[in-house]
């Protein structure tokens, strides 16, 4: 039988966690998180910094503002999805079985890694590595692993680092958590209280039979808890891929490099998503509102889907300095649509063509240089108007190796005469001497005329048809309807030839 | 008796004042060129222009400076490589370079123009330099045509001086074509020819687009 082992993922202070891990430059300073709403608002989330400079859970905002050097930024709740998806998403990548146990501000998932130490190594082992994805994506976390869900659950929540439970042993690694950690109400913590009993492992030391009649049945449920041997049915959730990031400003910023500064960490996270499931970017959409309720969308699309730190961040930096904000930043949203890892077979033979990634910073440059739509191929648009054309962003394209093949004509000569049915002008059904077509499609008419001063002068439409047969079967045809200035301009319809 | 090898050297220093290195053949470096796609240019070329230096094409107005560049670029997209067209003037025609054979898909059009509303102002040729640093820097495209009225004093390696001769005369209701005259002013990498020389000439003619289509 399979032995349960798992790996219990917690990440305490979310909420400032989420709002700082993009913003490096927070790092050495004291932050406390504030909801609620204005003026009521309490800390609600706080860092390392903030706790040691005296700042609290539950403080208010006139307490926290007389804490000298506390830096306050109110809840975000689109950063904490955003943070929470990409946590889950990193924490995926050791176990495709995940149930996620946040609660309160924390965010918190218990993997099921039973089987994975071929892949990973011992617990000890993916903890570490565990641990050191996370950091790498901007969160601080605590691990713990053992072989009962909520002894691991428990354990994470209360302690820092990584704590490794050996089986059977997790009575013993809980013996000196508080009582806190069950979550109990105010009764029950006060009657605890009254009993002396502090730890889960003086409550695991009280007997079971007594402590259910006093307390009632869910007494039984503290006590395994507090012993390590409460049972759980798992339950699975899907950790979701979407490469968003978002970034939430206060004060607004307006200077490109303190944008750049945090776009390129978001970049870096992308990267980092996209890449660990062998995939590149091959989109960027720039999201941006901004002071007076505008809002700045720009699309990066690389010629190919790269994974090239510098080179989105050189496109991102040349699209804004082409197309600036026009006012102070409040958010930043990138979102990424993922693509395959570009792959180029050269030929020996094959002419030389600029470098993808490089035609791109500088197609990017040059249309700094002379403007959006001054940079590119030029099509000719179908039209005689003179000088007709518009212009299409420039991309490398294959050679052409073979044009198409082209439809060709079938001519009757001479042309058939035939009865056309006509409506709006346009042909819908004709007749010849035996068979009748039912047009299903007409494109015309197309008129030409010549020679109108000599006597073998024409003037005719053309009429391109799709049409049915009796018995179902299609056809295209040419369809001609000549006019004879002779004949006191009656018109003559022929068929004059199928497309074959 | 000296050796052959002294006596070269004897003779070569004693005519050094006249002629230096007088019985020590130069060295040839055979450069890589491009055909201009137009037989009697490239006959003028000794193959086409040179690769990976400035030619430079002068002229008046109908004197097939166009055309001309047109013939290279319609030369390098055919073979599937990618051009690219820096346009200081804003002069590019896309339609008559579809129509001398350009694909269009594989050329990179760069229309400069004086002053932008996001950017410092700038003159069109500040500009069209600029652009044309960047795409020697980028590397990757077969030719890169520079579209200026006039340059003070260049440094190209080639220049070929265009002249028009006359139009064709085959129609007197349309017009068919033109003959033109293209003189080879510089070449660099061409081995000189001591003493006074006349330039070497060419002429060469190009038909309209609809005559084209009719000979088609």
């Amino acid at each position: 039988m399979k032995q349960e082992l798992y790996a219990c993922v917690h990440a305490a202070e979310f909420p400032a966690q989420a709002l700082l891990r993009l913003r490096t430059e927070l790092e050495s300073e004291p932050v406390a998180i504030l909801e609620g709403r204005p003026p009521l608002e309490t800390v609600c989330s706080l860092n390392r910094l903030a706790h040691l400079k005296g700042a609290v859970h539950g403080m208010t905002r006139l307490e926290a503002e007389d804490i000298a050097g506390l830096r306050l930024l109110a809840r975000s709740e689109e950063s904490e999805d955003t943070a929470r998806a990409a946590f889950l998403e990193c924490a995926a990548h050791f176990s495709p079985r995940m149930e996620d146990a946040s609660y309160g501000t924390a965010c918190a998932c218990l993997l099921d890694i039973a089987g994975t130490e071929r892949l990973f190594g011992p617990p000890e082992t993916l903890a570490e590595r565990l641990r050191a994805s996370l950091a790498a994506a901007g969160f601080r976390s605590s691990i713990a692993i053992g072989a009962n869900f909520h002894t691991a659950r428990l354990k994470a929540a209360a302690t820092r680092g990584i704590t490794v439970i050996p089986r059977k042993q997790e009575a013993t690694a809980l013996s000196k958590l508080p009582l806190a950690v069950l979550r109990l109400s105010e009764d029950h913590a006060e009657t605890f209280a009254i009993w002396g009993i502090q730890t889960l492992g003086e409550l695991a030391a009280l007997p079971e039979v007594d402590l259910i009649a006093r307390l009632g049945p869910q007494a039984a449920e503290w006590r395994s808890l507090a012993l390590g041997s409460l049972p759980h049915t798992f339950q699975p959730i899907q950790a979701e891929f979407s490469l968003k990031e978002f970034c939430d400003f206060a004060p607004p910023i307006d200077q490109t490099e303190s944008l750049l500064f945090v776009a390129a960490r978001m970049i870096d996270c992308l990267i980092a998503r996209a890449a660990a499931r062998a995939f590149s970017l091959a989109l960027l959409v720039i999201h941006m509102e901004l002071e007076g309720g505008r809002v700045y969308r720009r699309v990066i699309r690389p010629a190919l889907p790269t994974t090239d730190r510098k080179f989105l961040l050189k496109l991102l930096q040349l699209e804004i300095a082409a197309y600036p904000p026009q006012a102070a930043i409040l958010l930043l949203r990138i979102t990424a649509d993922p693509g395959q890892s570009s792959k180029v077979q050269l030929g020996l033979f094959a002419p030389q063509t600029p470098e993808p990634s490089r035609l791109d910073v500088t197609i990017a440059r040059l249309k700094a240089i002379a403007g959006e739509d001054r940079v590119g191929s030029p099509v000719l648009e179908d039209s005689h108007r003179p000088g007709s054309f518009h212009m299409e962003s420039f991309a490398v394209a294959a050679p052409p190796t073979q044009d198409p093949p082209r439809m060709a004509l079938r001519r009757f000569r001479p042309p058939l005469p035939v009865r056309v049915e006509l409506r709006d002008l346009k042909p819908v059904a004709f007749r010849d001497n035996e068979r009748r077509f039912k047009v299903s499609a007409a494109y015309g008419p197309w008129k030409t005329s010549g020679c109108w001063w000599s006597a073998d002068g024409w003037t005719a439409e053309e009429w391109d048809v799709l049409a049915e047969t009796a018995t179902g079967s299609s056809v295209a045809c040419l369809l001609v309807r000549n006019h004879r200035p002779s004949a006191h301009n009656r018109s003559v319809w022929q068929l004059e030839a199928f497309y074959d | 008796m000296p050796s052959a090898a002294a006596l070269r050297i004897q003779i070569e220093s004693a005519l050094e004042h006249r002629y230096p290195a007088a019985l020590t053949p130069l060295e040839r470096t055979i450069r890589e060129t491009a055909p201009t796609c137009i037989p009697q240019v490239d006959a003028l070329l000794n193959g086409g222009l040179p690769v990976g230096v400035i030619s430079e094409i002068t002229g008046p107005e109908s004197s097939g400076r166009t055309s001309l560049a047109l013939a290279c670029l319609a030369g390098h997209t055919a073979g599937g490589r990618v051009c690219a067209r820096v346009d200081a003037c804003d002069a590019f025609d896309a339609e008559s370079a579809a129509a001398s054979g350009v694909r269009l898909r594989q050329l990179l059009w760069v229309r400069c123009r004086s002053a932008l509303p996001t950017a410092k102002p700038s003159s069109c040729l500040d500009q069209a330099l600029c652009a044309t640093d960047l795409l020697l820097q980028a590397g990757g495209f077969a030719a890169l045509v520079l579209g200026q009225d006039a340059f003070a004093q260049s440094s190209a390696a080639v220049v070929l001086e265009c002249a028009p001769l006359a139009a064709l005369a085959a129609s007197q209701t349309v017009l068919d074509g033109y003959n033109y005259q293209v003189r080879s002013g510089r070449q660099r990498f061409t081995p000189s020819i001591n003493g006074p020389r006349k330039p070497p000439a060419s002429t060469w003619s190009a038909t309209s687009a609809w005559e084209r289509e009719k000979s088609a």
